[in-house]
């Protein structure tokens, strides 16, 4: 998948934009991601609905891979079922 | 209203400096604030790039050289400002190409011309980078006024207290403003962010941050939080250059604020706004001046872009702030005022060619055709007060965290 290719949940709202992936399986509210959303919402799943913030990046443990969420949701993030977490912003410097 | 006469030593005048010259004056007259009237609008525009030795940049911005304007697949250009690392880590998304190498500015240009202007402001502003094309129209005016509470009748010689959340230069050169007004400004830094034009240009940071007290809060403490919101609903006015979802995150609801503080004055700077979509886009300096149409008229007159000025928006929508915080506090009506650096750019280019067209469009020919020329001279400002250390105010201001 390229990076900058914007993925929907099946399972909510939250649509994240790709800085870095690997090959495998984006997840959202525990269902995959795709780039159209589905005719039929999937069921957000207890163990992956802690929301997704706008503006927030989210990582996984190794670095392969991280979202940008554009749009929030109730759904949280995941890949092959390995919960992401938020990546600490860090500071604005001097404008130039 | 007279500006100093051109040194031949030094580069051409900063365009806009009369347009900023004009409103200091305006101020100084309308309040009688003599400490207004006697600041020069080329002084508080070029003092940065003269103090910090600043060559013209053609199509890279002066100074850190942060910002370039690239050409597109579909001849426009595009600005990019990068000068936080990990906005560099989104350039793989924003052209689509994850083997893009992302510290080569040759190969960012190359990557630039492979795509359209639109969709790359378009997407670059939903990853979040300060990004702008030579052509757009500002997405909002550049001055709202958001919301309105209740009217407050101050006493004769009532001093306002000022609470400065903001960072950089546009909010903080407001803040300067006011207190060149006479009023108690307070600057606010976090524990974990503080401003830091302390840091990468401490000459600048002294200059427009002197004379004010300087508190720091623990953002991460509710306690601390709620001791700055205390404060804030004793304030005669509060500046902030956030955006909504980070002022939310730090528990601040201006809006609630604003109804319910009467004579409140609220100014938000922005890049772009402070409603709708456009508020989640980040904008700084440079790029809002090109987004604010200042670099497409420079072309216009020499068939060359590049930047005009330094960072040219934060001075302009500074001063302007100034000028509707004092306006506003005079109506005594409390009031959320939004600012997009963007369309006051492209506010101060159109009064100016109203006021004299042939005089800045001179002044823009001139600076457009002199890339690699030092920024013209200004007289180095003496400080007239102490730079208050970080955190040295925090007990005087927020008395109630000295109990925990």
């Amino acid at each position: 998948m390229k990076p900058g290719t914007r993925l929907k949940s099946a399972a909510c709202d939250t649509e994240v934009m790709v800085i870095r992936c690997a090959d495998g399986q984006i997840e959202c509210g525990g269902a995959p991601m795709g780039e159209a959303k589905p005719a039929e919402a999937a069921p957000l799943a207890a163990d992956f609905s802690a929301g997704t913030l706008m503006g927030k990046r989210y990582v996984d443990a190794d670095g392969k891979y991280e979202l940008l969420c554009v749009k929030p949701g109730k759904g949280s993030l995941s890949v092959d079922g390995v919960a992401l977490v938020v990546k600490d912003a860090k500071p604005l410097p001097a404008s130039d | 209203m007279s500006l100093p006469k051109p040194d031949p030593r030094t580069g051409p005048a900063i365009p806009l400096a009369r347009w900023a010259d004009r409103q200091l004056k305006a101020m100084g007259e309308t309040y009688g604030l003599t400490a207004l009237s006697g600041l020069e609008g080329a002084t508080l525009m070029g003092e940065r790039g003269a103090n910090g030795g600043y060559r013209i940049g053609g199509r890279i911005s002066a100074g850190l050289g942060g910002s370039r304007l690239m050409p597109t697949r579909d001849g426009g250009w595009f600005a990019l400002t990068l000068i936080r690392a990990e906005d560099r880590e989104l350039l793989p998304a924003l052209f689509g190409d994850a083997r893009l190498a992302i510290d080569d500015p040759a190969a960012i240009a190359a990557a630039t011309l492979q795509h359209d202007c639109a969709d790359l402001v378009k997407r670059g502003r939903a990853l979040g980078l300060p990004v702008a094309s030579a052509d757009e129209v500002p997405a909002s005016p550049p001055v709202t006024v958001m919301t309105r509470g209740q009217r407050r009748e101050r006493p004769a010689g009532h001093r306002p207290l000022v609470i400065d959340l903001s960072a950089i230069w546009a909010g903080p050169l407001a803040g300067h403003l006011f207190w060149q007004a006479g009023m108690e400004v307070v600057k606010v830094e976090s524990r974990t962010r503080p401003d830091l034009i302390r840091r990468d240009d401490p000459t600048t940071f002294d200059l427009i941050n002197q004379g004010k007290a300087n508190v720091l809060v623990d953002f991460a403490s509710t306690h601390e939080k709620a001791a700055l919101i205390a404060l804030i609903r004793s304030a005669d006015v509060v500046i902030e250059s956030s955006r909504p979802r980070a002022l939310r995150h730090l528990g601040i609801d201006a809006e609630t604020l604003v109804r319910e503080v009467p004579g409140l004055v609220w100014l938000s700077v922005t890049g772009h706004g402070a409603s709708g979509d456009a508020a989640n886009w980040v904008g700084i300096g440079n790029d809002c001046g090109v987004a604010g149409g200042l670099s497409r008229a420079m072309a216009e007159l020499t068939g060359e872009i590049g930047y005009v000025g330094d960072a040219i928006a934060d001075p302009l929508t500074g001063i302007t702030a100034a000028r509707e915080g004092l306006a506003a506090l005079r109506s005594g009506e409390a009031q959320r005022i939004g600012l997009s650096m963007t369309a006051i750019s492209a506010m101060a280019l159109a009064e100016e060619r109203a006021f004299n067209r042939a005089a800045i469009d001179a002044e823009l020919r001139a600076w457009g055709t002199a890339a690699g020329q030092p920024f013209p001279h200004v007289a180095r400002r003496v400080l007239q007060a102490e730079v208050h250390e970080i955190g040295a105010d925090t007990t005087r201001y927020l008395p109630g965290l000295a109990q925990c």
